[in-house]
């Protein structure tokens, strides 16, 4: 065993006891190979459920020369007791679009992490970057160095900055996918390097991008951006395929959920009753679909992919404004623009994020999201700084949520009338 | 009408160390009112060459970034110590 000094951690250890792989395990494992960081951080963890609150303070340190973020400063407040994590920082690495790796490189990080760092990594954070958890703060030039220069990968994104965009795996495996997510994302991360290596805006911003409606990387529930794969004509039927999935040749879902017998399968059942706008049925043994009234929701295809495919006309639905619950609760993208094509250079694309930006960075408050700006202004507003034409689309409940407002000058004499002319005409 | 940068740079940083005095860390959003006839893009252009040049600072609670002037305020080492050899 290497000279390492282990704490006595009875409740860390505890959580080694259930049925999953424990982080503790883990931790511990590298500690005890000779990272006193490890078990230092074990040792604070297990003071932290003693004491019932966190014992790591924040702040400080946002990034290496020239950048404003990629680094979250974290510092121990019983540095004493635990000296190697007493400087604990962590580094946002942005990821190769849709995480693509080979095992060479991932080697070489762990190697360099190892050498500069605690050897914990987080692969990855909910942003999608790769997290290289404890480093102290002369190590973060170095690692720097090292990222851009052996290993041609950049910091990511942290603070009120542009977040690491994020994509789907797109159409290096999915078959299903509308849009070139990886083209998209790097494109974005490229021409928007400002944005996300110093700070710009009240709070942060993220881009997603995902290859269809299935939202893979759950774009409409967690970006401020999403970018989501969608077709405008119709969805491609092979009606051979469609007999085969009736008849039982082909497994429906692609032999997902085959771990117990769910019965011959029922087209009616399983997938015609479950289209949220019922524009299927069958006439004789063929398959139909009204495609006017397709919402793209996924789940036919998804349940018989040998029999229908998206089709061919492609490009990308654009919602704002998703966020987690800080303030007035979790909020899910709203829609913008249902259609807009994605091809490189993506220029119609930009012209409306610099619009929607400006208009945040004018009118924001200070750690104010941008689906909160909406809230607090009103789509209405939203859709007149985008410059975008109101759809009955983005009306969620007409009437009870009146989105979409008159202006004085839309409304003939404005807001001031003559009640008393008003009250001849119509009784109180 | 474009802003003169180095006059903005200027103003920014004269609007800061004058603001540091009783609030150490400000929002890039109280750094507008250096010069209100900026654009925010504008102000953030400058307000970051300012980081480069060393006459600003950043700071940052890992979720937020906001902006100091150096010297004013704890320091890095005030505030989480500093790291023995």
């Amino acid at each position: 065993m290497a000279d390492v000094k282990k704490h006595d951690t009875p409740m860390c250890d505890e959580l080694k006891s259930g049925p999953w792989p424990s982080f503790v395990d883990d931790i511990e494992q590298k500690g005890l190979q000779g990272k006193q960081a490890c078990l230092d951080l074990l040792g604070q963890l297990e003071l932290s459920y003693v004491h019932k609150e966190t014992h790591w303070k924040h702040g400080g340190i946002v990034g290496v020369f020239g950048y404003g973020g990629g680094v979250i400063g974290r510092y121990s407040d019983a540095p004493e007791q635990f000296p190697a994590v007493a400087h604990f920082h962590t580094i946002r690495v942005n990821q190769p679009a849709s995480k693509f790796y080979n095992s060479a490189f991932l080697r070489k990080l762990c190697d360099m992490w190892d050498h500069r760092g605690s050897g914990m990594t987080n692969l990855h954070g909910s942003t999608g970057d790769m997290v290289l958890l404890g480093t102290t703060t002369d190590q973060l030039e170095p690692v720097f160095y090292d990222l851009t220069h052996q290993m041609s990968v950049d910091l990511g994104g942290s603070g009120s900055n542009l977040r690491t965009p994020s994509c789907c795996v797109g159409r290096a495996r999915c078959e299903w996918s509308c849009l070139d997510t990886q083209a998209i994302c790097y494109d974005l991360t490229q021409t928007y390097q400002d944005e996300l290596h110093r700070p710009a805006f009240p709070y942060k911003f993220k881009f997603k991008v995902s290859g269809c409606p299935n939202d893979c990387v759950a774009a409409i529930a967690r970006s401020c951006c999403s970018i989501i794969g969608t077709w405008k004509d119709d969805i491609r039927i092979d009606q051979e395929a469609v007999k085969a999935y009736i008849g039982g040749e082909l497994k429906p879902n692609a032999g997902a959920h085959s771990d117990r017998d769910w019965g011959a399968f029922d087209i009616q059942k399983e997938v015609i009753d479950l289209c949220p706008t019922k524009c299927m049925w069958m006439e004789g043994d063929e398959l139909k679909i009204d495609n006017r009234e397709c919402t793209r929701c996924m789940h036919c295809i998804n349940v018989m992919p040998e029999a229908l495919r998206p089709g061919t006309d492609t490009g990308a639905t654009i919602l704002v404004g998703a966020k987690a619950p800080i303030l007035e609760g979790a909020q899910m993208s709203t829609l913008a623009i249902p259609f807009i094509r994605m091809e490189p250079p993506f220029d119609e694309f930009k012209e409306f994020v610099d619009k929607i930006w400006d208009w945040w960075m004018e009118e924001g408050k200070n750690r104010e999201r941008f689906g909160e700006l909406i809230q607090r202004q009103s789509l209405q507003e939203f859709i007149r700084r985008a410059e975008l034409k109101p759809i009955p689309q983005m009306v969620k409940e007409p009437r009870s949520n009146p989105y979409v407002f008159w202006s004085e000058d839309e409304v003939e004499g404005g807001w001031k009338r003559d009640i008393k002319a008003f009250r001849a005409r119509h009784a109180a | 009408m474009a802003v003169d940068l180095e006059e903005l740079k200027q103003k920014i940083l004269e609007f800061a160390t004058k603001k540091a005095k009783h609030k150490s860390k400000m929002y890039i959003k109280d750094l507008y009112k250096a010069d209100p006839n900026a654009k925010p893009r504008e102000i953030k252009k400058a307000a970051n060459q300012l980081v480069q040049e060393g006459k600003l600072e950043f700071f940052s609670s890992g979720s937020t970034t906001m902006y100091g002037v150096p010297g004013f305020g704890k320091s890095e080492e005030d505030q989480f110590g500093k790291l023995e050899e």
